[in-house]
C-alpha cells in the first residue's frame, strides 16, 4: 500500500496517510480536545462505524478502537474531557462512546436521522446539542432519555457549530439561526442567508482580540463561502468569496463544486475549506486572501479538522455523492491525510 | 403583433422551465443565464447569437445553451423571451399548468395530477425540437449583427410588447400557493437579482413524514427546487434536486439503517419537555428517577441491539421454543437483570455460567448474543 506509485497518484500533496482508513466515505472528523495529553483522531463514516487513532508526534497513526451504529454516522463530537465521543447517525439516535471502556450507550433520539451533534460545556451546565432532519434542535443531559430542551427549526438541519457562548444552525431552507448558550440555550436571532444556494457547512470564528465568538463562515453547494459577523460594526465586514471551482472550462462550462467543510485554525484564526473538487485551500479572512491552494486529488474531500494546537491539519478523501450514486465506485479507497500546517496558516503579515 | 398565448399563463423560460411574473424579467434572465458568453461575459440576445459571438470573437464553438435542461439545450433554435418556443412545447407547458386548477377552461385539459411536476422540472418533454421551423423571422444572425445591438433587428417588437401581453389581472397572484399539490413547484432559488419571484420556494410542503421506517424522507423529488447555477457558463456539480448530499445518499438502499430490534424503544424521548428555566440542579433532582429507569432502559436497548446485530440471530429467535427466556430480549428480562444495567456486556457474559439465574435454565449457549467476545466491535457490515 505504501509504494511510491500509490503515494504519487493518490496523495499529490505528499501528506501523511492515516493507517486503516474507513471502508466508506468519512462523514465526520475530529481531533481530541486539549484536555488529553495525547492526540487522538476520530472519524465517523458511511460504513456505520466510528474509528479512533492515536496520532504520534512522528505522524504515525495507530488504530485504537472502533464502534458501530445501526446506520451511517453523520457527525461526531468529543466530550470536553476527552474520555467520550458522541456519534450521530441516520438511525435517528446519538450514542456516547466511552473510549476507556470501549462501550456505547444511547444518549439522544430524534424522529429522523441526526445530522449534527455538539458537546456544550459552560460554566453552569453541560449538555449535548443534537440537530436533525426532523426539524428540531434538542439539548440533552446525557443521563436522561428526555431532552432538557427542544427547539423547532424552520427546516431540516444541514449544518451546525458550537463555540460557547454561541451556537449556530443552518437549515435546508437556507435559514440560519443563532443561539446563545449563556445561562441556558436560547434562540438569539435568525439571519437572512448571505448565500443563494443550499447551505452545506458552517463554522464559528472568534474575534482576534477578545477571543470570543464573533461570527461564522458558511459554505454552500455553489462553491462559495460567506464570512458573516453577528454584530458587524460595518456591513462591509460581511463578504463572500468563491472557491472550489474549476479554473478552466469544460465544454463551455465552469464547474462549481460544493464546499464540504470549513475549519478555523485554533491559533491563527485563519481557515481551511475542503470541496467536492478534491482540493483544500487555506484562507486569511481578514486580509481576504488565499494563503495556499492544494494540489487537486482525484476524489472529493469531505471533511477537515485542525488539532487543538493547530499543528496538524487532517482531511478526508472519499466520494461525497455530488455526482449521484452512479459515480460511486466502492473500489476506490478512502483516505485520511495529515499535514503539518502551522506555518501554512499564518496570517498574511501586513 | 406578438403571438397570442392562449392562456394567461406566466411567461416561462424554455431553456430551464422556470416561470416569471413578467416577460421583461424572463428576458433578463435569459440574457444573464442562457445567452451570456462564458469568456467575456457579454450578454447576447439569443442562442444562435451567442454561438456566433463565440465563434467569431473567441473562435470557440458552443454546442449547448448554458444552464439549460438537457433536452432544451439546442443552441440553434432562436428563442427570445416567449418568442420562438416550439408550439408543441408551449402546448406541453400549458398542459402541465392547466392541471393546476385554474385551467378547467383550457381546451386540452387533462387530469393533471398525473403529469405534473417531474416532467416540468426535469423535463423529458417532447425533445423533438426541430431547428428547421423557427417561428421567428430571423434565421441565423448574419455576421456583423452578432454583437449586442438588438434594437436594430426584428427582435425588437416582442421586447416592447411582451410586458403588455401579460395582463396582470389575468394572472392568479399565487397560483402555486393556492394549489400546492398539483402545480409543479417553484423552481430553484430566487436568482441573484430576484425580487420578482412571486411565490417563495416551497421546500417544505411535502417534506416531512419523518416517521417512515428508517427512511430519510426528504421531499419528493418532484416537489423540490433544483440546484442550478446562477451564472451563465457554469455548472454546479450537485444532483439536480436541492436536497443535501447526505439525504440523497442516505436514501440509497445500501445505507438504510439496520432494522431496529423489535424490542420496545424505551429510551425514545417523550414529548414532555422540561422547562428550560429550571436550574440544573433542580432539573437533575427531578429527573433522578427518570435517570434510573432510563439507564436501565438504555442498557436493555443496547442488549437488544446486540442481540440483533447478526442477521442470523433473528431467525434463531424465531426458532427458539421459548424465546421469552432469552436474556437478550428486554421485554422478558428477569427483574434481577435490571439491577445491573450499566455494563450490558458483562451482563451478558455472566449468565453464561450455568444455572446462574435463568428461570427455566434454558440457555442456548452457542446462540447467545453476548457470548461472542468482541462482537460489538467486529460486527459484520450489514447492508
Amino acid at each position: 500500500m505504501y509504494n511510491q506509485m500509490g503515494t504519487t497518484t493518490n496523495n499529490p500533496n505528499k501528506d501523511l496517510e492515516v493507517t486503516s482508513p474507513p471502508d466508506d466515505t468519512v462523514s465526520a472528523l475530529e481531533f481530541s480536545p486539549p484536555s488529553v495529553p495525547q492526540t487522538f483522531l476520530i472519524a465517523g463514516s458511511w460504513d456505520c462505524r466510528a474509528r479512533c487513532w492515536e496520532v504520534e508526534a512522528s505522524g504515525k497513526t495507530v488504530p485504537k478502537a472502533a464502534q458501530g451504529m445501526d446506520g451511517p454516522i453523520l457527525d461526531i463530537a468529543w466530550h470536553d474531557d476527552g474520555s467520550k465521543v458522541f456519534m450521530a447517525s441516520t438511525d435517528k439516535s446519538v450514542k456516547c462512546w466511552d473510549l476507556a471502556a470501549n462501550q456505547t450507550m444511547q444518549v439522544a433520539a430524534h424522529d429522523a436521522p441526526v445530522k449534527t451533534c455538539h458537546w456544550i460545556k459552560t460554566p453552569n451546565y453541560t449538555c449535548l446539542m443534537t440537530a436533525s432532519w426532523d426539524k428540531t434542535l434538542k439539548f440533552w443531559d446525557t443521563r436522561s432519555s428526555v431532552p432538557m430542551m427542544t427547539m423547532n427549526l424552520s427546516e431540516r438541519c444541514y449544518c451546525a457549530d458550537v463555540d460557547y457562548p454561541m451556537a449556530v444552525v443552518g437549515t435546508a431552507d437556507r435559514g440560519i439561526c443563532l443561539y446563545t448558550l449563556e445561562g441556558k440555550p436560547a434562540e438569539f436571532k435568525r439571519i437572512e442567508s448571505p448565500l443563494k444556494h443550499q447551505h452545506r457547512c458552517i463554522a464559528i470564528f472568534k474575534d482576534k482580540k477578545t477571543k470570543q465568538p464573533t461570527g461564522f463562515a458558511l459554505g454552500s453547494v455553489e462553491g462559495r463561502v460567506a464570512i458573516q459577523y453577528v454584530n458587524p460594526t460595518n456591513p462591509k465586514e460581511n463578504f463572500t468569496f468563491k472557491c472550489h471551482r474549476s479554473t478552466g472550462t469544460t465544454a463551455g462550462y465552469q464547474d462549481i463544486y460544493a464546499v464540504n467543510d470549513i475549519a478555523f485554525h485554533p491559533v491563527h484564526g485563519t481557515l481551511a475549506t475542503v470541496g467536492s473538487d478534491g482540493s483544500f485551500s487555506f484562507w486569511d479572512k481578514d486580509a481576504r486572501t488565499k494563503l495556499k491552494p492544494s494540489e487537486p486529488l482525484d476524489q472529493p474531500l469531505t471533511k477537515c479538522a485542525f488539532n487543538h494546537n493547530g499543528q496538524i491539519f487532517a482531511y478526508a478523501v472519499g466520494y461525497d455523492w455530488s455526482k449521484g450514486h452512479e459515480h460511486f465506485n466502492p473500489a476506490k479507497k478512502n483516505y485520511i491525510f495529515l499535514r503539518p500546517c502551522f506555518e501554512d496558516l499564518k496570517p498574511r503579515s501586513t | 403583433m406578438g403571438r397570442k398565448k392562449k392562456k394567461a399563463s406566466k411567461p416561462w423560460c424554455w431553456y430551464c422551465n422556470r416561470e416569471f411574473d413578467d416577460e421583461k424579467i424572463l428576458i433578463q434572465h435569459q440574457k444573464a443565464k442562457h445567452f451570456k458568453c462564458h469568456i467575456c461575459h457579454k450578454k447576447l440576445y439569443t442562442g444562435p447569437g451567442l454561438s456566433i459571438h463565440c465563434m467569431q470573437v473567441h473562435k470557440e464553438a458552443i454546442d449547448k445553451v448554458p444552464n439549460s435542461l438537457p433536452n432544451r439545450s439546442n443552441i440553434e433554435i432562436e428563442i427570445y423571451g416567449m418568442e420562438g418556443i416550439p408550439p408543441e412545447d408551449i402546448r406541453e407547458h400549458e398542459k402541465q399548468k392547466s392541471g393546476g386548477g385554474k385551467g378547467s377552461d383550457s381546451d386540452d385539459d387533462e387530469p393533471a395530477a398525473k403529469k405534473k411536476a417531474a416532467p416540468a422540472l426535469l423535463g423529458p418533454g417532447p425533445s423533438g425540437v426541430t431547428p428547421g421551423i423557427l417561428p421567428t423571422p430571423m434565421g441565423p444572425v448574419p455576421p456583423g449583427m452578432y454583437s449586442g445591438h438588438m434594437p436594430m433587428n426584428p427582435m425588437m417588437p416582442p421586447f416592447m410588447q411582451a410586458p403588455r401581453m401579460m395582463m396582470p389581472g389575468m394572472r392568479p397572484l399565487f397560483p402555486a400557493a393556492s394549489i400546492p399539490t398539483s402545480t409543479p413547484n417553484k423552481p430553484t432559488f430566487p436568482a441573484y437579482s430576484n425580487a420578482t419571484i412571486s411565490a417563495p420556494p416551497t421546500t417544505s410542503t411535502s417534506s416531512s413524514e419523518p416517521k417512515e421506517n428508517g427512511e430519510v424522507k426528504p421531499p419528493a423529488a418532484n416537489a423540490c427546487p433544483l440546484v442550478t447555477a446562477t451564472g451563465a457558463g457554469s455548472k454546479i456539480i450537485h444532483p439536480p434536486e436541492d436536497v443535501s448530499l447526505e439525504e440523497i445518499r442516505a436514501r440509497h438502499a445500501k445505507y438504510r439503517p439496520r432494522p431496529k430490534p423489535d424490542a420496545p424503544a424505551p429510551a425514545a424521548p417523550q414529548p414532555a419537555m422540561i422547562t428550560p428555566s429550571t436550574s440544573q440542579a433542580e432539573l437533575f433532582s427531578r429527573q433522578v428517577a427518570a435517570h434510573m429507569s432510563a439507564a436501565v432502559a438504555a442498557a436493555r436497548q443496547q442488549q437488544a441491539a446486540a442481540a440483533l446485530r447478526r442477521p442470523m440471530m433473528q431467525q434463531v429467535v424465531g426458532v427458539l421454543p421459548q424465546p421469552q427466556l432469552r436474556v437478550g430480549v428486554p421485554v422478558s428480562m428477569p427483574p434481577v437483570m435490571g439491577m445491573l444495567p450499566v455494563m450490558p456486556q458483562f451482563n451478558l457474559m455472566r449468565p453464561l455460567q450455568p444455572g446462574m439465574l435463568l428461570p427455566g435454565g434454558m440457555m442456548p449457549m452457542g446462540m447467545f448474543p453476548g457470548g461472542v467476545p468482541g462482537l460489538p466491535m467486529m460486527q459484520p457490515r450489514y447492508r
